[in-house]
């Protein structure tokens, strides 16, 4: 079942000027219910403008963007509707924590929904509990938390909103590898739990690989490549075309390859790449 | 609509107005303000927008880019243009309308024209400086011509650091504003609907991220500045050193000739409306 569609989605900035630029253009992307999109593409190639247009925080040029087959610019109520079913997470959340305690904060978007206080609870216990915060957390104030909790405290308060679909802009950026490895595990929990779709922003060739089930490279606002991991990856010389890396380990790979080792070259994660190593050698998988 | 702010913005070029002293165009631009206000008949409110047109020309800045930053003001010259024409009361010898409530009379419409001039030349002249000066030129203008005041224990660098700090941090508070707003749109925050007092309270998830963000901005600065020995303006020296020159005294003169037009107009010629 699809969940979000777009049909020739196009944004322009600085519109009627001689500054104007499409950011994004003719877009048509169909994203499935439960996947794990990863949406790759250097700095400047529309993702950040591409998945504000999910939600309906920009409006389009041109071209529509379909949540369950419904236009979201239908009307007032459906872009509001938007909003809420399609949680999105910008980048550096942490910035925008504003209330007393991190309770409230949490709970703003719930709130913003019109729940009865009842489930506004529940949701906030829930969404504490994924983000690995603890109960005395909540009654502090967020600005009293460490880098790394603030950014969970954050996307905590994305995913109280429950939404459908949840969209993450880089969320490891600026994280220690223990920091970032947390928000990944957590992004992938998530997913498995609840079985919604998720759609995860990233510059890391190698976060995507480990998460996404099915990948979206942007360049020169449009989509450039869209498959599989492995049907992306396995396109190594056009994406370093791109300016985008395939991931260090499968280079190692095809650069054993190259030297004669009969090896495969479709690995991606560092997993793939012991499994393909132990069978190389001969030993065997071991349980 | 916040983008709309014309405040520090520099049109580069080299024109004669672009090169001259930032120390002498401030002072000339007080000069002509004052000018402006001494203008009471119509012969010498009209020499003064021929100056204004001729130091549009020489600017070289496009007609678009002037009437832009008249827009903002629109409102305040549409306003007392009609305050004036319904409140002037009109002398016996002139012609008067008048329907329901309302009288207009000869005077008031002549009155409500020249307050409508007035005011676009003087919008016009004191945005035809910072679009000829760059805003690190007028702040140190600014400081020398302040610099006097330490007399009284004013610091005239502190005070021109920070107007530059202002200005620099303009465009980035304004894109910190556009992404918090995002986030908490992203969250259901309405401020597009409901009453005003709640549109109000709905304002305070943009806030707060923002106060929080500049406090630390403003650290990071403070740190940065010490790390590169910024101790204040003590012994400070500077890359461009400012000179008066041969146009800053034709300036000067140009300036004078046309207070000297505007008053003998107005003592020759006095056709007050």
């Amino acid at each position: 079942m699809t969940v979000i569609a777009t049909r020739g989605l196009t944004h322009l900035y600085s519109k009627g000027t001689p500054f104007q630029v499409a950011a994004i253009k003719d877009i048509n992307i169909e994203i499935e219910h439960g996947e794990l999109v990863g949406i790759i593409g250097h700095t400047g190639s529309g993702k950040s403008t591409l998945i504000q247009q999910l939600n309906g925080i920009l409006k389009p040029e041109k071209g529509t963007v379909l949540l369950e087959g419904q236009d979201i610019w239908a009307s007032k109520a459906s872009i509001r509707q938007a909003r809420f079913k399609v949680g999105l997470c910008f980048q550096y959340p942490e910035y925008q924590l504003f209330e007393e305690t991190v309770y409230k904060d949490i709970a703003f978007g719930p709130r913003n929904m019109k729940l009865d206080e009842e489930e506004i609870n529940r949701r906030v216990h829930k969404a504490t509990e994924f983000v690995g915060l603890k109960e005395e957390h909540l009654s502090k104030s967020p600005f009293d938390l460490s880098g790394g909790e603030k950014r969970r405290a954050a996307i905590a308060g994305v995913m109280a909103m429950e939404p459908m679909v949840l969209i993450m802009d880089e969320p490891t950026a600026g994280l220690d590898p223990h920091g970032r490895d947390l928000i990944l595990n957590l992004i992938k929990e998530y997913r498995e739990d609840t079985g919604n779709t998720v759609m995860l922003v990233s510059h890391s060739m190698e976060d995507v690989a480990q998460l996404a089930s099915t990948v979206l490279v942007l360049e020169n606002a449009q989509v450039a490549m869209s498959g599989t991991v492995e049907e992306v990856y396995s396109r190594g010389e056009e994406l370093s075309k791109m300016g985008l890396s395939v991931p260090q380990v499968t280079r190692i790979f095809a650069g054993l390859r190259e030297r004669g080792l009969d090896v495969d070259t479709n690995i991606f994660t560092l997993e793939q790449g012991r499994q393909e190593l132990l069978r190389f050698l001969g030993k065997g998988v071991p349980v | 609509m916040i983008k709309d702010i014309t405040i520090g913005q520099f049109f580069p070029g080299t024109s004669f107005l672009h090169r001259l002293d930032a120390r002498m165009k401030i002072v000339l631009t007080f000069a002509i303000i004052v000018i402006i206000f001494l203008c009471k008949s119509f012969f010498s409110l009209g020499l003064m927008v021929v100056f204004t047109v001729a130091l549009i020309l020489v600017s070289r800045v496009p007609l678009k880019t002037i009437l832009k930053s008249l827009k903002p003001i629109i409102f305040i010259v549409v306003f007392t243009a009609l305050l004036n024409i319904f409140y002037t009361t009109g002398d016996a010898n002139s012609w008067t309308y008048e329907f329901w409530i309302f009288k207009i009379t000869e005077k008031g419409v002549f009155t409500a024209l020249f307050m409508a001039v007035r005011i676009i030349c003087l919008v016009i002249i004191s945005s035809l400086l910072t679009y000829t000066t760059t805003p690190t030129g007028l702040t140190d203008a600014l400081e020398r011509l302040l610099s006097p005041l330490k007399v009284f224990k004013i610091e005239a660098h502190t005070i021109a650091m920070m107007m530059t700090l202002a200005l620099r941090f303009i465009p980035t508070l304004i894109e910190e504003i556009d992404r918090i707003m995002n986030a908490q749109k992203a969250r259901g925050a309405n401020w597009e609907s409901g009453s005003l007092v709640n549109r109000a309270k709905a304002l305070i998830p943009v806030l707060i991220p923002l106060f929080v963000s500049s406090f630390r901005r403003a650290y990071e600065l403070a740190f940065a500045m010490e790390c590169r020995c910024y101790t204040g303006g003590k012994g400070r020296t500077r890359m461009k050193q400012m000179k008066f020159g041969v146009r800053d005294f034709a300036a000067l003169v140009l300036t004078g000739t046309l207070l000297a037009g505007i008053i003998s107009l107005n003592i020759f010629f006095p056709k007050v409306i």
